[in-house]
């Protein structure tokens, strides 16, 4: 392992930008991970950054079932973020449908099918420090060494 | 001969001051904006359609969820209108526990949209603070009902938990703390000088606009249009004393000043509710019937209207659902931003219009 991984490692580590995109929920896990920023939970102590753009994000947090217009512009999105990237799936919406995966629905769920997801956060909603965790525990995991792995 | 629009701006589906996707297409020459239009239907579940030959005990959680931000209202005018059809009285303390609770998440959801306007004016400190109010505010819809965001609290005739007296007294504890850090808040938005830069005489409505674009709620409030606010109609409002807060400004800060003051509004009715909070049950019971009405509730954007059909076994036949940001953000689109001086004071207008796309699309 060289010194330079090291150092990109530990970096990368406390830097996570965040950017999150609704395809289709009904705004409880949009708002979920919008407290995530609140000073109680305070998402930037670990180096977080949310700023939803998807040009310098490292993680993507997808939150809902994808409805028509999401089907080809939720991979557009997934395109321009940079590697490494991860996508974190929020909520029941995304891994199941939840509530709307019935007969009638316009949704066609799960995010899978669209773009890869690396880990899924249950619940309707979850709880803001379940996101958090959820976001601390799967970025070391992608980026660790991320260079020597290409090799 | 002399272009008149200069450039066409998009801003959206996904944009950083934006919780939910939306398109807007501005039309500008130099930095003013000519003309403005709205995209809609990145949101569209059809959760109407959902709906429609299932039994009340279902469309119930999913009435919930056609919006997160104000699902209590959601709730609790899906098993009024349910009442309404099949005729079922409710148990004078499991209504005070309704506006308890209803008005616990207007004022959640009255700080998130001072937030997000706090946040898009780049104001990040205040918004923080609101932010981080509205969490305490959430801890005591949890303690109340069992849940942050999709409570479930109300059933057709009563609701589910009652309320404990020592829930009671650590709810008013937390209230005083609210109101205290409110007046603060307040305080700082009334009176910074940036702020009213960035919010004074923008965004402009006036009173006939209002009307003639059907706004609803606060931003119909905002710009004076008396007895616009459905909780004057409600019974149970009505025995509290309820009046309407109405401002005459008609800018972005008239319009979240109406809010800033309609938290203030919600304490006061809490704890009127605790202190002449009736004993007795809290459920009623009573049997769904067929039926068919239309009924209306103050959510905490404007009106909220559900149109329900039944039959005999209590299934929701039809139904159709009439949210209240649909107008808001219309007239926000032709009237507030036509005109701005600023592609920057775009955002923040449409921020100000306190818009909620997942309750207009369904």
């Amino acid at each position: 392992m060289s010194i330079l991984q090291d150092i990109k490692n530990a970096v990368r580590s406390r830097s996570i930008h965040v950017a999150y995109v609704d395809v289709g929920s009904c705004n409880g896990c949009d708002i979920e991970v919008l407290a995530c920023l609140a000073p109680r939970y305070d998402i930037e102590q670990y180096g977080i950054y949310v700023h939803n753009n998807p040009r310098e994000a490292d993680v993507l947090l997808v939150i809902g079932s994808v409805t028509p217009q999401w089907v080809d512009k939720l991979r557009d999105i997934w395109d321009k973020i940079p590697e490494p990237k991860v996508a974190v799936a929020i909520g029941n919406c995304p891994i199941s449908g939840c509530v709307y995966a019935r007969r009638g629905t316009l949704t066609s769920p799960p995010v899978e099918k669209y773009i890869p997801i690396a880990a899924q956060v249950p619940g309707c909603p979850p709880r803001p420090t379940e996101i958090l965790n959820a976001i601390l525990s799967v970025a070391p995991l992608i980026y660790k060494d991320y260079e020597e792995k290409q090799l | 001969m002399k272009k008149s629009v200069d450039v066409s701006i998009p801003l959206g589906p996904m944009h950083p001051c934006w919780k939910e996707p939306v398109r807007l297409k501005c039309e500008t020459a130099g930095e003013r904006v000519l003309k403005t239009e709205m995209e809609l239907g990145y949101m569209k579940k059809g959760i109407e359609r959902i709906m429609r030959g299932r039994p009340w005990q279902e469309v119930m959680f999913l009435a919930e969820r056609v919006c997160g931000i104000c699902s209590v209202i959601h709730n609790m005018v899906f098993i009024e209108t349910m009442e309404e059809i099949s005729d079922i009285a409710v148990p004078p303390r499991a209504a005070y526990l309704r506006v308890v609770v209803n008005e616990l998440d207007r004022m959640a959801s009255h700080l998130i949209a001072n937030f997000s306007y706090c946040y898009t004016i780049e104001h990040e400190t205040l918004a923080m603070y609101l932010l981080n109010t509205r969490e305490i505010v959430l801890d005591n819809l949890e303690r109340i009902t069992g849940s942050r965001i999709n409570t479930a609290y109300m059933i057709p005739g009563g609701v589910r938990f009652d309320l404990l007296p020592e829930d009671a007294a650590a709810m008013l504890a937390d209230l005083v703390k609210v109101e205290e850090e409110m007046k603060r808040y307040v305080r700082i938005f009334e009176t910074g000088p940036l702020i009213a830069l960035r919010s004074k005489g923008i965004g402009f409505m006036s009173h006939e606009e209002a009307i003639r674009a059907h706004t609803v709620g606060p931003t119909a409030r905002a710009s004076g249009v008396e007895d616009s606010d459905l909780r004057l109609r409600h019974p149970t409002y009505r025995a509290l004393g309820f009046t309407q807060i109405t401002r005459t400004e008609g800018d972005n800060f008239a319009r979240n000043m109406v809010r800033f003051q309609e938290v203030f509004q919600s304490i006061d009715l809490i704890r009127k509710c605790i202190e002449t909070l009736p004993e007795g049950p809290i459920r009623g019971g009573g049997l769904c019937k067929a039926g068919e009405t239309s009924y209306a509730g103050e959510a905490p954007r404007g009106e909220l209207t559900y149109t329900i059909k039944t039959d005999e076994y209590g299934r929701v036949v039809d139904i159709a659902i009439r949210t209240p940001s649909i107008m808001n953000i219309e007239a926000c689109a032709h009237t507030m931003i036509k005109g701005a001086t600023s592609i920057a004071d775009v955002t923040s207008t449409f921020i100000s219009s306190d818009p909620c796309v997942a309750c207009n699309e369904r």
